[in-house]
């Protein structure tokens, strides 16, 4: 939020949240490294880096799955938005334990070599002609890119400075990471393994995954928000009949804008949909103290002028609007962020209060 | 080798280039276009990696905000549409990748009993 | 119309209480799911069978004929308890340090040579003590053994390098450990073909190229792999050596 800039914001609820997690992750690898070698009847022992990067390795796996199936799940059911809330420590979780992976294996197989390890890495295996003894590591070393790049613009500084719409698509990264671990993990211990296991857990993970966002897709094509299908300048939103106190009706005024009309005390505002920190959907929210709250991290604005309360200097464009018989309309052309609009007054029956 | 090693170079020029963006942003640039970050410095630690990593792009977006050249109506509109295809990408890449790798699969010969072709052939070269 | 809305989360302030039961649930749900993948993906790896270094046997020095090729090879003369006379021992340098540098000088030469012994099974090499150092010249010639030709073979395997095999590493075999394999051999670590049933009574067998010399580098895709193969073999002293034809290997489909 605005005000200057620290390391880390914390609360409550974050607290928790990295307690569940982290919890979570240091019981995996904890389990895996230290209790499962005397769980296996094996003659031979794995070796200490082996058996630690195969821990790392599939540990950041499954926290990539579940990051990804946050989204799609909070979408599908907003009992799942506390997740999407601190997702982005997770992220950066993920990506240090996907590093350590790496760092095993780095100085495991490309080690005790005169030549330079990270260049050994890319010379030792070139068959990229065929698919069995594919150098898999290439699908490792984009996927650490992505969530190396993904992680260090993690900071709140990244989503202003570059504008939530560039680090989202930055962003977008993660399913092209996600895909890549995929055929580094499809393409490598996946060949070699006989017994079975993990590759059944590995191919339910990514199974969910992609049916999740197909639902997901499929949900937002269904129940997503209207088109608002006027050409002129000002289009219909909804109807007056459809508005509920302290909440909002979304439509989509292009394929990229989205207009939130909220009713709060009895008139009604028009904000743009998108939060200024991450575009979360304000529509979604709620008021809360006279404020529009962002259901994903809970940025506030006035609903009349678009702005965070002090001290805080997020501002969100304002629209202006009126309404004909019990039609909801809205000028299609966003005023500057920030710029107070008189509310309407909505006193037509039916509405509920 | 010599590719591996032009690669290796290279990433640690990009990276070098980077390191040097990163020393002017954070002292001289940043104060300059986000008001936020003035005064605040320990949390300018966490943004190196990622100017070594992206810093063209950090470089274009200083001179959009040093040149007010940005554009508030952009700041409101989310590529959410992007996420359908997404989800296409994952149903068809997801499937195809394990099909593929299972596919490839290969099995141990364990039944497999060396033959023996002929005696003489010795190679001479 | 009223529609009900959903308990509304926001990040800094508590949960709300409907959301509680369910939060704690998938808190718990999350945790378990962590905790079984764990044990599930952690105690199910493959067995990489019994070998590694043998340095509970200590350092061995012994004294035989250099061979340089395709591979750093002693012909046993003089041995030990642990590296008995007549033996074929395949030779590393430290990690994956070549070893060939100076040792061609040393063809057909007396040597006395120490190191560590790595184990598989009846697969095992030695590691030379300090590279070029665990190899000293006795100013001697010597004898290399002829080789006796075993004719031509029809086999199915993998080709390993045989330092990784032979204990280096375990799991130290297969497409996973492939680009750590290809890099050993480009250490002049003797590539090993492990056959799928044993050859002469052999089941590894050190690989030559199609000259007789070292493993050529365009088969080195092949590495990791099944393949099927046909190819000739010859024996010198106790190992056996298959001399690999680009022409006569592919992968099992």
């Amino acid at each position: 939020m605005s005000v200057k800039y620290i390391p880390v914001q914390w609360n409550n609820n974050k607290w928790k949240y990295n307690a569940v997690m982290l919890a979570s992750v240091f019981a995996y690898l904890w389990i895996f490294i230290f209790v499962t070698p005397d769980l296996m009847s094996n003659e031979g022992r794995i070796n200490g880096a082996v058996h630690n990067a195969r821990a790392f390795g599939s540990c950041a796996f499954l926290m990539l799955s579940v990051i990804l199936c946050i989204g799609p799940l909070a979408r599908l059911d907003n009992r799942f938005l506390p997740l999407l809330y601190n997702r982005r420590h997770f992220g950066v979780m993920t990506a240090f334990v996907a590093i350590t992976h790496a760092s095993y294996i780095i100085n495991w197989y490309f080690a005790f070599s005169p030549s330079n390890k990270y260049e050994a890495l890319l010379f030792s295996n070139t068959s990229y002609g065929q698919l069995s003894g594919f150098p898999f590591e290439v699908f490792g070393i984009f996927a650490l890119f992505c969530l190396v790049i993904l992680a260090a613009t993690s900071h709140d500084f990244w989503l202003k400075f570059l504008t939530p719409r560039i680090w989202k698509r930055i962003h977008y990264l993660i399913y092209a990471a996600y895909i890549s671990v995929v055929a580094h993990v499809g393409l490598g211990i996946l060949q070699d393994q006989q017994n079975h296991t993990f590759t059944v857990i590995f191919i339910l993970a990514a199974i969910v995954v992609a049916t999740l966002h197909v639902m997901a897709a499929l949900h937002e094509k269904k129940h997503g928000d209207p088109l608002a299908a006027e050409s002129g300048d000002w289009v219909k939103v909804c109807e007056t009949t459809d508005m509920q106190e302290g909440y909002a009706k979304i439509a989509q005024l292009t394929a990229k804008e989205r207009v939130a009309i909220f009713l709060h005390e009895g008139k009604l505002s028009a904000i743009s949909n998108a939060c200024a920190h991450q575009n979360g959907p304000l529509g979604e929210g709620k008021i809360i103290r006279c404020l529009v709250t962002c259901p994903w991290h809970g940025f506030q604005y006035d609903v009349t002028n678009g702005s965070s309360p002090a001290p805080f200097t997020e501002k969100v464009p304002t629209y202006n609007l009126k309404v004909e018989g019990n039609t909801i309309l809205v000028d299609r052309h966003a005023n500057e962020p920030g710029t107070y609009v008189e509310p309407v007054p909505l006193n037509i029956q039916g509405a509920a209060a | 080798m010599d590719q591996a090693q032009a690669i290796f170079f290279a990433f640690q020029i990009w990276c070098s280039i980077g390191a040097l963006i990163a020393l002017f942003f954070l002292t001289i640039g940043i104060d300059r276009i986000d008001e936020d970050a003035q005064g605040a410095y320990v949390f300018r630690l966490l943004l190196i990696p990622a100017i070594l990593l992206i810093w063209p792009l950090v470089l274009w977006r200083w001179f959009i905000l040093e040149t007010e050249r940005d554009a508030w109506p952009n700041r409101h509109r989310p590529p959410r549409h992007a996420h359908f295809w997404v989800a296409i990408a994952l149903a068809v890449f997801i499937p195809v990748i394990i099909l593929v790798s299972l596919s490839v699969r290969q099995t141990w010969p364990v039944d497999f009993e060396p033959q023996k072709l002929s005696l003489l052939e010795e190679r001479k070269s | 119309m009223i529609e009900k809305k959903p308990p509304f989360f926001v990040g800094y302030l508590g949960i709300p209480k409907a959301l509680k039961g369910f939060l704690l649930k998938l808190s718990l749900l999350i945790f378990a799911g962590f905790i079984a993948g764990a044990v599930l993906a952690g105690a199910t790896q493959d067995d990489p069978g019994q070998a590694g270094f043998r340095f509970d046997y200590g350092r061995q020095t012994v004294t035989g004929v250099l061979e340089t090729t395709p591979y750093p090879l002693l012909y046993v003369t003089e041995g030990n308890e642990r590296i008995k006379e007549g033996r074929t021992m395949m030779l590393s340098g430290q990690g994956k340090t070549p070893i060939m540098a100076n040792l061609p000088k040393l063809e057909g030469k007396q040597v006395k040579v120490s190191g560590i012994i790595l184990k598989r099974g009846e697969l095992d090499m030695l590691q030379v003590a300090g590279g070029n150092r665990g190899i000293e010249d006795l100013s001697r010639e010597g004898q290399i053994p002829s080789s006796e030709p075993l004719g031509r073979w029809e086999l199915q395997g993998e080709i390993c390098d045989g330092k990784c095999l032979a204990g280096a590493m375990n799991p130290g075999r297969g497409l996973a450990h492939k680009a750590c394999a290809n890099l050993c051999l480009l250490a002049d670590i003797p590539p090993v073909f492990v056959s799928s049933n044993p050859v002469q009574g052999e089941e590894f067998l050190l690989v030559a190229g199609p000259d007789g010399g070292p493993f050529p580098r365009e088969l080195y895709h092949y590495v990791g792999q099944f393949l099927e193969l046909e190819a000739n073999l010859e024996r010198r002293g106790d190992l056996l050596v298959l001399i690999v034809d680009p022409d006569h290997i592919k992968a099992i489909k």
